[in-house]
């Protein structure tokens, strides 16, 4: 009896050492050091004439719930800062400071793509991945509708379905992965008229922040939004002025999730730690009850 | 001994051949004295792997201020080069080129010309965006960025109707309405015929500009003084207006042509008088008002004191050709023989001396040498 126990025990344990490699190497699934060569978008806010048309775009492209195209050309919706919603994965707003005589300077808003994303990291489901082409996408069969990215993001992005009880679905850009895909330009950037969003590799879109910023140094705010705010975003930004003005929250250059990922995945690491926890506990246990009946065999042998 | 020559001629012979092998492939660096680093890169230390190049000046592309006429561009030029993606935009070439005049003509948008011609957008701008080259804007953005810049704040609408003409207009070209820029007209710019200054200037704090007469009386063009004062002036968004002038900015327009040390001139306690001639010490006669100030003081900018002799601008005037009627005299026959230097000494034509012949009590106001006659 006594020998098939431990038997038994080795065996599991050796079953669960051998399960542990395959589930790491599923959870690794990051294409962790190729920022570079991922998409991204360079948002030049000196550009933009705050036509709204990257809003039309995209609720065409996503099928998002019908507005007529008059929708899209009132201004007045500048009056306050907006930020995208279940109806709208993209929103344009105008520059805090512009006085409402002025037209003011624009920005777009919409999922940043972080190349950390602080929503990815929150997801207990592994519903929201990032991977190729540096895209943030949501899986509906995955998501199990805790709206712990919503809290996660910095940028207060993913809109949650709440009038769809059934099927809710979490709502932000998905940066046009089925375009992106098929070699084409997301649909905001397609219908930009005057081409305030640059779409390409980040890399190279890094530089050409820089270049603008070194040819009209009086046109620019010397820094580029997203380049290394939170660890980077594949959505970057230039202004002319601070990019607080946008709605855009300043930010350190850390990667939001480090932190916790240190703590969470330092406690979960292959699931040793709970492993050693366990088999420590049980131990302690194995030879408590070993002593106990030690005991008893001497008391009885007594 | 053999052995130890044999080896120093092998050496000999190794160093002859690698010294000139070396000096040979070095590699030469390029000396030319026009091309410096960073006309190139615009990093101090470009690498291979990152060599941080500039947009490349050719020398097709530079930046060059070819001066063109007007007359030499099509007074309207239909934009049908995306037409498969929208309609087509009739743009009146003539209307925009006069408006840039006043802030850097043709350069305001055609900003890489070569030397001796402008080229058309679409020879440089591609109608697809080049991933390679990402700095240029696709031939859509480079047009929309030219033009939604300004038309946005002139009409506070991005509308693509604006531009963009609708399958059932008309197309014919000249059907443009000067007058109507984006779907409406600007309002009409006030122009003062006068303006007083309040300044802080305790002697004289009140200053009359009288703007008629800079433009009207003294040929002033707009552009003269109004430096820059394109649309951007008034409808930039990013640079607002700045109407808070130093004493220095205030000063500056007007010492171009007034003297700064004479305060007097400008500021007084009250308003002053429009310019009148005569307050110079010399009023016009009906000939000379007629004329242009720029008829008499050709100089462009600086109106001074000529010199007061008749023949410092007639020159050409003598004994036979000079009509003395024209000065509201007609000589008697007994005067009209004389020489012009006779009665009037020293070229001095508007002092006359009768004292050559007459005794002293004869004057030309008690005896006039001719008749009088009215001026026409």
């Amino acid at each position: 009896m006594d020998k098939d126990r431990r038997k038994f025990l080795k065996l599991s344990t050796v079953a669960t050492a051998s399960l542990i490699p395959s589930v790491t190497s599923a959870s690794t699934e990051h294409c962790e050091d190729d920022f570079d060569n991922a998409f991204g978008v360079l948002v030049d806010t000196t550009v933009c004439v705050g036509c709204r048309n990257c809003e039309l775009a995209c609720n065409q492209q996503n099928e998002l719930p019908e507005q007529p195209e008059e929708h899209f050309s009132d201004k007045s919706v500048f009056n306050s800062m907006r930020k995208p919603s279940v109806e709208a994965y993209t929103v344009v707003n105008r520059s805090i400071d512009s006085q409402p005589s002025e037209l003011g300077s624009f920005s777009k808003i919409q999922c940043m793509h972080c190349n950390h994303p602080a929503c990815v990291s929150a997801c207990i489901v592994g519903a929201l991945t990032k991977c190729t082409h540096g895209v943030v996408s949501w899986d509906a069969w995955k998501c199990i509708g805790c709206r712990y990215c919503m809290i996660a993001c910095p940028f207060q992005i993913p809109a949650y379905e709440f009038k769809e009880p059934l099927k809710p679905r979490v709502m932000k850009c998905t940066f046009c992965y089925d375009r992106i895909h098929d070699n084409k330009k997301p649909a905001c950037v397609e219908s930009c008229p005057v081409e305030a969003l640059t779409f390409g590799k980040r890399r190279d879109l890094i530089k050409l922040a820089h270049s603008r910023i070194e040819t009209s140094p009086d046109k620019y705010y010397d820094h580029v939004y997203g380049e290394k705010e939170i660890g980077g975003t594949s959505w970057m930004y230039l202004a002319s002025k601070e990019f607080i003005n946008y709605d855009l929250p300043k930010l350190g250059e850390e990667q939001i999730p480090q932190m916790t990922e240190i703590i969470q995945h330092g406690i979960f690491k292959s699931f040793l730690p709970p492993l050693a926890l366990y088999g420590f506990l049980g131990l302690v246990m194995h030879s408590i009850r070993q002593n106990k009946k030690k005991e008893t065999e001497n008391d009885e042998q007594s | 001994m053999m052995r130890r020559f044999i080896r120093h001629s092998l050496y000999i012979l190794i160093v002859s051949l690698l010294v000139p092998m070396s000096v040979g492939f070095a590699n030469p660096p390029i000396h030319n004295s026009d091309l410096t680093c960073n006309v190139c890169h615009n990093c101090d230390n470009p690498t291979k792997e990152s060599p941080c190049t500039r947009m490349c000046p050719t020398r097709e592309n530079m930046h060059i201020t070819s001066e063109h006429l007007l007359s030499e561009a099509p007074d309207t030029i239909m934009l049908n080069y995306i037409e498969k993606e929208s309609a087509s935009v009739r743009f009146d070439h003539k209307s925009h080129a006069s408006m840039s005049q006043m802030n850097m003509s043709c350069k305001t948008c055609h900003h890489y010309s070569p030397k001796d011609r402008i080229p058309p957008c679409h020879e440089c701008h591609a109608r697809e965006s080049d991933p390679i080259n990402l700095k240029k804007p696709s031939l859509k953005g480079a047009f929309h960025r030219q033009c939604l810049g300004c038309h946005r704040e002139w009409s506070h609408d991005t509308k693509c109707v604006v531009c963009h003409i609708s399958c059932d207009d008309n197309l014919s070209l000249d059907n443009t309405d000067v007058s109507d820029i984006v779907g409406i007209s600007h309002p009409v710019i006030h122009v003062p015929t006068s303006k007083i200054y309040h300044t802080p200037y305790e002697p004289g704090p009140i200053v009359t500009f009288y703007h008629d007469e800079h433009v009207d009386l003294f040929g002033f063009q707009c552009v003269d003084c109004h430096v820059e004062e394109n649309c951007g002036y008034c409808h930039d968004l990013t640079h607002p207006k700045n109407l808070v002038k130093t004493e220095e900015e205030k000063h500056e327009m007007c010492v171009q042509c007034h003297q700064i040390n004479n305060c007097g001139h400008c500021h007084d306690t009250k308003r002053k008088p429009a310019f009148s001639h005569a307050s110079t010490g010399w009023p016009l006669n009906q000939y000379h008002d007629k004329l242009d100030c720029r008829a008499c003081h050709p100089t462009r900018k600086k109106i001074g004191r000529l010199d007061r002799h008749c023949n410092s601008c007639h020159g050409g005037w003598n004994q036979q050709n000079f009509r003395h009627a024209i000065t509201g005299l007609i000589l008697d026959e007994n005067h009209i023989e004389w020489e012009c230097t006779d009665c009037h000494p020293d070229n001095q034509y508007n002092k006359q001396d009768c004292s050559g012949c007459h005794d002293d009590d004869i004057t030309p106001e008690n005896h006039i040498p001719g008749k009088h006659v009215v001026q026409h």
